[in-house]
């Protein structure tokens, strides 16, 4: 072997390695193999979140350079920050720890800041934001979902589902409703003595309902009646404002439900509605008698399902389809 | 001797032996030509085993991390796996196990059969130390052609894989998005440290083979014995030490 | 073939050394080689180490020269200590040993060139001639490019004492310097030491089995059985020695009728 062509070879073989290097480290993270000039910013940061050496600087995306080092500093962490020469970054530019992908990848962003405004120089400090990283977007999640709980429950709540369902809205109705069952009662026995007669085509409303020959006065006025309906939409806007009124306790309602002597005094009320209804369950009186009977009952029950049939028939005619287009479009 | 003592003594053979050769290191520019001799036998003549063996790895590497990671479907991270593993750990230490078998294997033989038939005592009352003449020029060229065998390595090892990517109809992942991949999550230190750890490794056995062939005992028998030793002790060695340089560099 | 009047030492001046060995023991594990040697080589002369295969010879040699450490004494090359790397800045000492210890990756020239390159004596012009010179001394300009497989053993050891020579050395040890030559060339190697040793004082130490050398060179001789010295004279002292030990290792009586190796079991001191 020729002592010139071996010493050729062997520096040739290097130098093929020192390339091969320069490339490798060049096409890496924009080669730090050897430090390009540009200068340095220092952010400080109450917590890195996992950034560290060598992770890119990106502005708005694009690459401007690289974290040069970390460090401790007192009561906060440090991040010297190697930018690129030529690349702006007004003093007004925020720096942040960003997470690249959800496997924890980070890079550090900066904000363009405003365009033209003086220039952060060599070793100036940037200003710096906190970002929610992965873990506090789940820790984040699970208080809210803990208040959702909270939320729900309290719904449930006034819905009468809580044992203080005195107190609530839902739980107040229903005693209004329940507490004044003997008045809807005596209401319904007179609605059946009505569509007995209206069966039976006495008093005007029955001929109405019975004669065909009415049916087409009947169409023209469901004009008038869509009319009606859309009355109607205002007047349940109306009523909508009035439930939250009666919510903040407005109004005579509001004061009837939410105030405190008023609701005593309805308390008292009730009471004595309830002492009627005690007389009237015991069979006391004309009233008592008409509800103790059973047979009132099952009249209601044929009551109820005729009134049945009768909607039905009406639904047929539109007006009824207008009404619940109306109420869906509200609820 | 028992063993404990006997192996205490070696490593501080080793150590003595690199001190003395680290001692004539200003000896080295006019030993220049058998410097240059050195890097020519160590690192040139490695190239080509070096390339196919690496070249090799990595297509492995991709073809077996195509076959596991496609179940979860993870083949775009092939490109980062394959990378980081030629750089980080397999390029350093199977051009570790071929210098050691290549090269520290012709080390061990070279200086022990000077040694048997006394050349090593002619260089001594010569007063030209063995340190100086054999040793030193090996370990300045391993350090100079290590690295350079390891950066080659590495992009050998990387170019298979993503061939194999490319072409092997079950993993199809295109050689563009297996780069962007390798280089997502490759940081300039990943590489440096694969090359510190084949210097490390190369300089170890560089120094172990010398040491073995130097203290060879007996006749021409002991050459054999020693090769053995040599690269048995270097590929240990070699296993041995990856473990505590990557933890080593893992914490810095 | 008449080398040695070719042969005009290099004008080395310098001091020339004595050897002093004082209670030397060596042992290699539970082998005792060496015991309790006492002898003192003065500066300039020849003295030749005589005995037989496996008597410990070669071994003290090399503690003169430095290549073994005693387990117990010790060697002196005038003041300095042999074992002390140190004493071979100070002292020329060149070995020739018995299998020639050439290097096997260099040729015969590079071979002699390799001491003074190392150490830097003079320029490649100089060290070409004095390489030359001493391949000339030992008739083998021819095999200057050759490499140490290619050569015959006797070219091996010429070569070896060659590359002695190119040291310029103040003393001179040879390992059996005349085993494999022929007898011109013994006779050769004869001269040359006796004529190397009037011309540059040189302190020679010669371990041989050769009893021509021995007898013809030696200005004193040693005789090294089983590891000690059996005896120590000029050469006149021992033409009629009476040792039986060192007679029967001098003039071994060859009788066919009766064998010495069947001798062996009654005749063992």
């Amino acid at each position: 072997m020729n002592n010139t062509s071996q010493t050729i070879r062997v520096g040739l073989f290097f130098l093929l390695g020192l390339a091969l290097a320069w490339i490798t480290f060049e096409s890496l993270n924009g080669g730090r193999l050897f430090k390009k000039p540009g200068y340095t910013l220092v952010a400080g940061f109450a917590n890195l979140k996992g950034l560290k050496t060598g992770d890119e600087i990106r502005m708005a995306g694009v690459k401007v350079g690289a974290v040069e080092l970390t460090r401790l500093a007192g009561s906060r962490v440090e991040a010297l920050l190697s930018i690129e020469p030529g690349v702006k970054i007004p003093t007004d530019a925020v720096a942040s720890v960003e997470q690249s992908s959800l496997l924890g990848s980070n890079y550090l962003g900066i904000t363009f800041g405003t365009p033209g405004g003086a220039l952060l120089k060599d070793q100036d400090e940037i200003k710096t934001k906190v970002t929610v990283d992965m873990s506090e977007v789940i820790s984040q999640l699970g208080a809210l979902g803990s208040k959702l709980e909270q939320v729900a429950d309290g719904v449930s709540k006034a819905l009468g589902g809580g044992e203080s369902g005195s107190s609530s809205l839902f739980g107040k109705l229903d005693k209004l409703v329940t507490e004044n069952g003997p008045k809807l009662t005596e209401t319904l026995n007179n609605l059946q003595d009505v569509t007995a007669k209206l069966k039976a085509g006495e008093g005007t409303m029955g001929k109405l309902i019975n004669d065909s020959k009415l049916h087409d006065e009947l169409l023209a006025s469901v004009g008038e009646i869509k009319q009606a309906a859309a009355d109607a939409r205002t007047f349940m806007g109306d009523a909508k404002l009035i439930v939250a009124d009666v919510k903040s306790g407005k109004g005579t309602l509001g004061l009837l439900l939410y105030d405190e002597p008023t609701a005593s005094s309805l308390k008292v009320s009730l009471n004595n509605l309830r002492e009627v209804s005690n007389k009237l369950n015991s069979g006391q009186g004309t009233l008592g008698k008409l509800i103790s009977d059973d047979s009132l009952y099952l009249s209601v029950q044929s009551t109820m399902k005729k009134a049945d049939r009768m909607i039905d028939g009406l639904g047929d005619q539109g007006p009824i389809t207008a009404v619940g287009v109306a109420a869906q479009s509200l609820f | 001797m028992n063993h404990l003592t006997t192996i205490v003594g070696h490593i501080g053979g080793t150590l003595l032996l690199l001190v003395r050769s680290i001692k004539f290191i200003g000896t080295l520019p006019r030993q220049r030509a058998r410097f240059i001799e050195q890097c020519y036998l160590i690192g040139y003549t490695s190239l080509p085993i070096v390339t196919i063996l690496s070249f090799f790895i990595g297509s492995v590497l991709a073809l077996q991390s195509g076959y596991s990671m496609e179940n979860f479907g993870a083949k775009q991270f092939i490109g980062t796996l394959v990378g980081l593993t030629m750089a980080r750990e397999l390029g350093p230490v199977m051009v570790a196990i071929l210098i050691a078998g290549r090269v520290g294997s012709a080390i061990t033989a070279e200086l022990a059969s000077m040694k048997v038939y006394q050349e090593i005592d002619a260089l001594t009352t010569m007063n030209i130390p063995p340190e100086r003449m054999l040793v030193l020029p090996r370990l300045a060229a391993i350090v100079v052609m290590m690295p350079v065998l390891a950066i080659i390595a590495n992009l050998c090892g990387w170019y298979g894989g993503a061939l194999v990517c490319e072409y092997t109809h079950s993993i199809s992942v295109d050689s563009e998005s297996y780069f962007t991949a390798l280089k997502e999550f490759m940081k300039p230190h990943d590489v440096t440290d694969g090359l510190i750890k084949a210097e490390v490794f190369g300089f170890v056995i560089v120094l172990v083979c010398s040491y073995i062939g130097l203290n060879t005992r007996g006749g021409p028998r002991e050459i054999g014995a020693s090769v053995t030793k040599a690269v048995v002790t270097s590929l240990i060695l070699i296993l041995v030490l990856d473990y505590f340089v990557t933890k080593a560099l893992l914490m810095s | 073939m008449s080398t040695s009047s070719t042969f005009t030492a290099s004008p080395f001046v310098g001091k020339t050394f004595g050897i002093t060995v004082a209670k030397l023991n060596k042992k290699f594990g539970r082998t005792t080689v060496l015991r309790d040697i006492d002898l003192e080589v003065k500066p300039g002369e020849i003295f030749c180490i005589m005995g037989p295969s496996g008597s410990g010879k070669t071994v003290l040699l090399k503690h003169i020269a430095g290549l073994e450490t005693a387990t117990s004494g010790e060697v002196r090359i005038g003041e300095y200590d042999a074992a002390d790397p140190e004493t071979r800045n100070k002292v020329h000492l060149a070995l020739v040993f018995q299998a020639g210890a050439l290097f096997n990756s260099l040729s015969v020239y590079d071979n002699l060139a390799l001491y003074p390159r190392e150490h830097r004596e003079c320029n490649e012009a100089g060290i070409r001639e004095r390489v030359m010179h001493a391949l000339a001394i030992l008739s083998l300009e021819k095999s200057a490019n050759k490499f140490p497989s290619d050569l015959s053993g006797g070219m091996k050891k010429r070569v070896a004492i060659a590359r002695a020579l190119v040291m310029e050395p103040q003393m001179l040890l040879y390992d059996e310097p005349t085993s494999e030559l022929d007898p011109v060339m013994s006779a050769t190697l004869t001269e040359i030491i006796a004529t190397l040793r009037e011309q540059t004082a040189v302190t020679s130490v010669v371990v041989t089995h050769d009893r021509d050398l021995a007898f013809n060179i030696a200005d004193r001789m040693a005789f090294v059985m089983d590891g000690r010295i059996r005896g120590i004279g000029k050469p006149a002292d021992f033409k009629n020695p009476t040792d039986p030990v060192i007679a029967n290792f001098l003039n071994p009586v060859i009788d066919l009728k009766n064998p010495r190796f069947k001798q062996l079991e009654n005749s063992h001191e």
